[in-house]
């Protein structure tokens, strides 16, 4: 415990540099955790309005469904994938749905469409549709006073086919069966806008949808939510195991492209950021090598009373170590209140970004433990690998030339 | 001047600490100018992506066709605006462009897709169509030549010289037209969307097709200088506005890109100032360390008279000169990476950016002005540490300091 | 660096404006139906064509497939049609009943399933409608969605449309054998078509098609088209059973059979064609 003691003492002694080395450590690690926060925080935000729009975190298809969608590429025992997801702890939100190709007549004007069948109750529990909407009201699956059913379109094709709430919309489409799917549908609501993924769609019930298409009880896909974002793909690769004859799909197989820049901006960012660290540790090695260097006497004095080298390099260690560990904290403590009104409130955009209907004008951060300790991590890995040099030099010194010194 | 041969003789009594403090500053200036370089390649890279790929850096487009690609959204009078582009000295080249979206089949499968009539001549200055080709050759004018996408030729299973019969609607009538093409060339832009469903014929071929000789849908400009195209009041584009038709650089067609490159270069300058903020930090350290080492000089120096403005110049010529040796090391040491990197390129991983590739090689950008400004910055700031020890030294008390006979 | 992370998500500039093409592959698209009626009729002129031979032995090929598409002007008929599809997923029979007049006149009515029954389609020249009478609406093809396969099956535009442009955009060359007479059609330099080779084989006696083969320019079989089961239609002998199956997707195969035929039928004229007709009662 003397070596504690002493540690602190040392720190103590040389106020002001280790003031000034402690500030460029604080600094250091607050820039690392503030830039962290905000890369994570911005690609989670980004990430969040995909997944929340349309993929979900998780998929289940038939096959290469995702890939090359076919419409009798269905899932036919929903029975029992339902019923494990529902009981999944790590599921937090599941949808099923039914896609296909079709054409689509408003008046004498045509268009192509995808159909997209949902469940009314189920798929806001995964994605924002019921906030797309954005004129009219979210349907329901019943049909109305006479006999129509209700479909809610994209804005694309309510501006290409001139249609609004209340309109008649025609959809033909080929079934399952080979047979000519034709049917007329009522328009309880556009939404989204003319960028979104679903310009072009047409969500019906999902009932009414597996009617037209003529796939019985079968769906294309079901969207989850798990529980942690984060942790999604482990989720994916529990369900696989569990769904042999099924393809379950991360978004970050879905969506592999995005994946892939997003992982690469973060890469350039990183590398940004280790440069700065890298700086910083600098200058903290120049500080700590040039008090060893001043107390060169002092150490003299120690070794020829019998301190051994390895006590010496152990001492230097602890004071870097300490000072690092106490210039974190304060970086921490008043880095905290700043992260985390930027995960909260976050900084308001000029230029707010639309994507896809969800309007984007918020920079958000992220609060984890990752953002939070992995700088710190690093941060004292390093200042225990910057104490070493002038630790051995320490150690190296002899007695009588210290001592000689000055 | 005798300030100036002290401050020098300085700096080199303790050689290590300058050597130390050097680097400090070295590697400040070397990070700075990195990734300077890095942002402003990346900026090259996704705004090249984004005007030379193909879209151009400015678009002439009738008005309300980008929207949808409707094919009866014709110029309807291309003559006057490529004649004023060919006076025009802004303007390094124009590619006239006809846009419709048809059925591409082969002997052994059918798919849908947009198809571009160009002129071979004017793409090359715009595009980088004839870049993007892996097999096959470029367009030559001959009626039958197509360009096709590898995914496509995939899908399609044809090869080079099989045939392809394209179908489109001819404008304004419910006729259909077909036509005979034979694969010259497959390209690969790298986006899925480009490769999977584009396919580019020679220009009196689709204007013939469509029934609609001389008229065009879009014409795609180059400009000399770069920053023309974000010049939204150009008068090169000025003058070609009217009541029907459109004329909009590269940045009024795609704004978020605008609005993350200035993004990009907010987080830039941040990081930047907070790294200046963390390097004057060890400067001011390192000084202040100089400084105690010699304090019985100072007091010395005080006692016999010396003013305590001559004792803040002194030290402030000592960091100046400092900064002077750092700078120049780190010009020449940045200089010597920045080149490596700017011919070999800093390994990134695929992105896809705004339907653009960035495909592994990050290539950074050489400035005259990296070398000129930033090395200024550094000195400054170098100089402003300088001033808190400065001040300190001027201010030692000869009696305490004489006590300290280190 | 930060800022690239905003477009990761920009959808495709292109994405919604390709989706145009996208529709018409092969799994969708009915609007061919009304075509179906041209391949009658090309059928007709090719059972019609070799009965000529008898009479102008001296008449090359050339001759002869113009002279039945001469005399193919003019003709009217009514026919009675099941039209079986197999893909590797179902199975879908269906009877239809058309009626034709010339090449530019064209009325088809699916008869059964029962989900189907009613939906019509009427050609007139290059204009298409068809009828769906569970919505009870008329809808105009639109010429895009004139590609693509016709109702499911394995007929494409190309073998409804083209045969009777054979004339002048083949190159015609005829062997023989005891049985059969063998016609090779290469297309010309400028006729439209993905085939690079036909291959017509017609047995001599009785006079009737028996295969028609679709090759690549590489000389690959591509498609073929088999006719079979002759039958007496009202004095006339053709085959009544006809067989597509492409040779590259497995499991695939379209087959129509001729139940009835009647050729001229006095009721049948250009007024007969029409958009009222599409929706009346049968």
């Amino acid at each position: 415990m003397l070596i504690f003691k002493l540690a602190i003492r040392n720190i103590l002694r040389q106020r002001r540099r280790s003031v000034l080395t402690a500030l460029s450590m604080a600094g250091g690690y607050m820039l690392f955790v503030f830039s962290i926060s905000l890369l994570e925080g911005s690609w989670s935000n980004v990430v969040d309005i995909f997944t929340l729009d349309q993929t979900g975190h998780v998929q289940i298809h038939k096959d290469d469904y995702a890939k090359r969608p076919k419409i009798y590429k269905t899932i036919a025992d929903n029975v029992a994938v339902e019923t494990l997801l529902n009981g999944h702890s790590e599921v937090s939100g599941w949808a099923p749905r039914a896609y296909s190709p079709a054409l689509a007549y408003g008046g004498d004007k045509t268009s192509v469409a995808q159909i997209m069948g949902i469940d009314v109750t189920l798929e806001p529990t995964v994605t924002r549709i019921k906030q797309k909407v954005s004129e009219g009201t979210y349907f329901d699956d019943q049909p109305d006073a006479d006999g129509y059913f209700k479909a809610m379109i994209g804005r694309g094709l309510a501006n290409k086919l001139n249609l609004a709430v209340n309109d008649e919309i025609v959809l033909i489409s080929a079934g399952a069966d080979g047979s000519i799917a034709n049917d007329v549908f009522v328009i309880s609501a556009i939404v989204g806008n003319a960028a979104s993924f679903d310009r072009f769609g047409v969500f019906l019930p999902l009932a009414v949808a597996q009617e037209f298409l003529a796939i019985g009880g079968d769906v294309h896909e079901y969207a989850l939510l798990s529980r942690d974002k984060h942790d999604n793909e482990r989720l994916a690769k529990d369900l696989q195991a569990v769904l042999p004859t099924l393809k379950v799909s991360p978004w970050q197989e879905i969506e592999a492209t995005f994946y892939r820049t997003m992982q690469s901006d973060k890469q350039g960012n990183y590398f940004t950021m280790g440069l700065i660290v890298f700086i910083v540790f600098i200058g903290v090695l120049n500080t700590v090598l040039m008090s060893v260097l001043e107390r060169t006497k002092e150490f003299g004095v120690l070794k020829s009373i019998g301190c051994r080298p390895s006590e010496l390099v152990k001492l230097i260690f602890i004071e870097t170590v300490m000072l690092a560990t106490a210039s974190i904290l304060v970086g921490l403590v008043l880095i905290v209140p700043v992260i985390m009104w930027f995960t909260e409130v976050g900084l308001k955009l000029d230029l707010a970004v639309d994507m896809g209907g969800v309007v984007f004008d918020t920079m958000k951060g992220d609060f984890s433990a990752y953002v939070i300790l992995m700088p710190m991590g690093f941060m004292l890995a390093t200042a225990a690998v910057i104490s070493l040099p002038p630790g051995l030099r320490a150690a190296r010194i002899l007695p009588r030339e210290a001592m000689g010194s000055h | 001047m005798l300030s100036v041969r002290l401050a020098w003789r300085n700096l080199f009594r303790n050689t290590r600490r300058t050597l130390l403090t050097c680097t400090l500053i070295t590697s400040s200036l070397m990070v700075i100018i990195l990734v300077d370089g890095m942002v402003l390649g990346m900026v090259e890279v996704m705004v090249g992506g984004i005007t030379h790929t193909l879209e151009g850096e400015a678009q002439v487009n009738r008005k309300g066709f980008r929207e949808n690609l409707e094919p009866e959204l014709r110029l309807m009078k291309p003559g006057p605006i490529s004649e004023a582009l060919k006076n025009d000295e802004r303007v390094s080249g124009f590619a006239p462009r006809v846009m419709v979206g048809g059925m591409i089949a082969s002997t052994y499968n059918t798919s849908g897709g947009l198809i571009y009539g160009v002129d071979h001549r004017a793409e090359q200055q715009v595009s980088k169509l004839k870049q993007a080709l892996i097999q096959g050759s470029y367009l030559t004018g001959a009626k039958r030549e197509i360009l096709i996408g590898k995914l496509l030729a995939e899908l399609l299973e044809v090869d080079l010289g099989d045939r392809i019969i394209i179908s489109a609607a001819r404008v304004g009538t419910s006729d259909i037209t077909q036509e005979l093409f034979r694969v010259q060339g497959i390209f690969e832009f790298g986006p899925e969307e480009m490769d999977e469903n584009f396919a580019f014929v020679n220009l009196e071929v689709a204007q013939a097709m469509l029934g609609r000789e001389g008229q065009l849908h879009q014409i795609a400009i180059r400009f000399n200088d770069p920053e023309d195209a974000k010049d939204s009041k150009l008068p090169t584009l000025v003058n070609l506005r009217e009541a029907e038709v459109e004329a909009l650089g590269w940045l009024d067609l795609q704004p978020s890109v605008g609005g993350m490159i200035e993004m990009s270069n907010y987080a830039s300058t941040i990081a930047g100032a907070v790294l200046f903020v963390l390097t004057s930090l060890g400067v001011i350290n390192s000084m202040f360390m100089s400084i105690y080492e010699r304090i019985y000089e100072f007091g010395v120096a005080k006692a016999i008279g010396t003013t305590p403005g001559q004792i803040i110049s002194l030290v402030l010529f000592e960091a100046f000169f400092l900064a002077l040796i750092a700078c120049l090391l780190g010009i020449v040491l940045a200089y010597g990476a920045s080149s490596y990197f700017e011919a070999h390129g800093v390994p990134m991983g695929r992105m896809e950016v705004a339907g653009v590739l960035l495909d592994g090689n990050l290539y950074t950008k050489v400035e005259a002005y990296q070398f000129v400004v930033f090395p200024v910055y550094v000195t400054l700031l170098t100089l402003a540490a300088a001033i808190y020890p400065a001040i300190f030294a001027s201010r030692i008390v000869p009696s305490q300091a004489l006590q300290r006979a280190l | 660096m930060m800022a690239i992370k905003m477009l990761g998500l920009k959808r495709s500039f292109f994405a919604g404006l390709l989706a145009a093409g996208k529709v018409g592959d092969r799994q969708f698209g009915s609007r061919k139906s009304g075509q179906g009626w041209i391949w009658l009729t090309g059928l007709v002129c090719l059972a019609l064509g070799p009965a000529l031979l008898a009479d102008g032995l001296n008449k090359g090929p050339r001759e002869i497939i113009d002279e039945m598409e001469q005399l193919y002007r003019g003709t009217s008929s009514a026919s009675k049609i099941t039209m079986v599809v197999e893909t590797p997923r179902y199975q879908r029979t269906m009877k239809m009943s058309g009626q034709s007049l010339g090449r530019e006149y064209g009325f088809f009515r699916i008869l059964s399933p029962k989900k189907d029954r009613g939906i019509a389609t009427l050609k007139r020249d290059e204009e298409m409608w068809n009828y769906f009478p569970k919505i009870n609406k008329v809808i105009k093809v639109p010429p895009s969605m004139m590609m693509g396969s016709w109702m499911g099956s394995d007929f494409t535009n190309d073998d409804l449309v083209k045969e009777t442009q054979l004339i002048d955009a083949y190159d015609i060359a005829m062997t023989e054998t005891d049985a059969e007479y063998q016609f090779s059609l290469t297309p010309r330099e400028q006729t439209v078509t993905v085939w690079g080779r036909i291959d017509y084989r017609v047995t001599k006696d009785p006079l009737l098609p028996l295969e028609q083969i679709f090759f690549d320019d590489q000389g690959e079989k591509v498609r073929v088209m088999s006719f079979s089961e002759p039958k007496d239609f009202g004095g006339r002998l053709m085959p009544s059973v006809l067989e597509i199956k492409p040779l590259n997707k497995q499991g695939h195969r379209t087959m129509v059979i001729y139940d009835d035929i009647e050729f001229d039928p006095p009721d049948i004229t250009s007024e007969t064609f029409s958009i009222r007709k599409l929706k009346a009662r049968f």
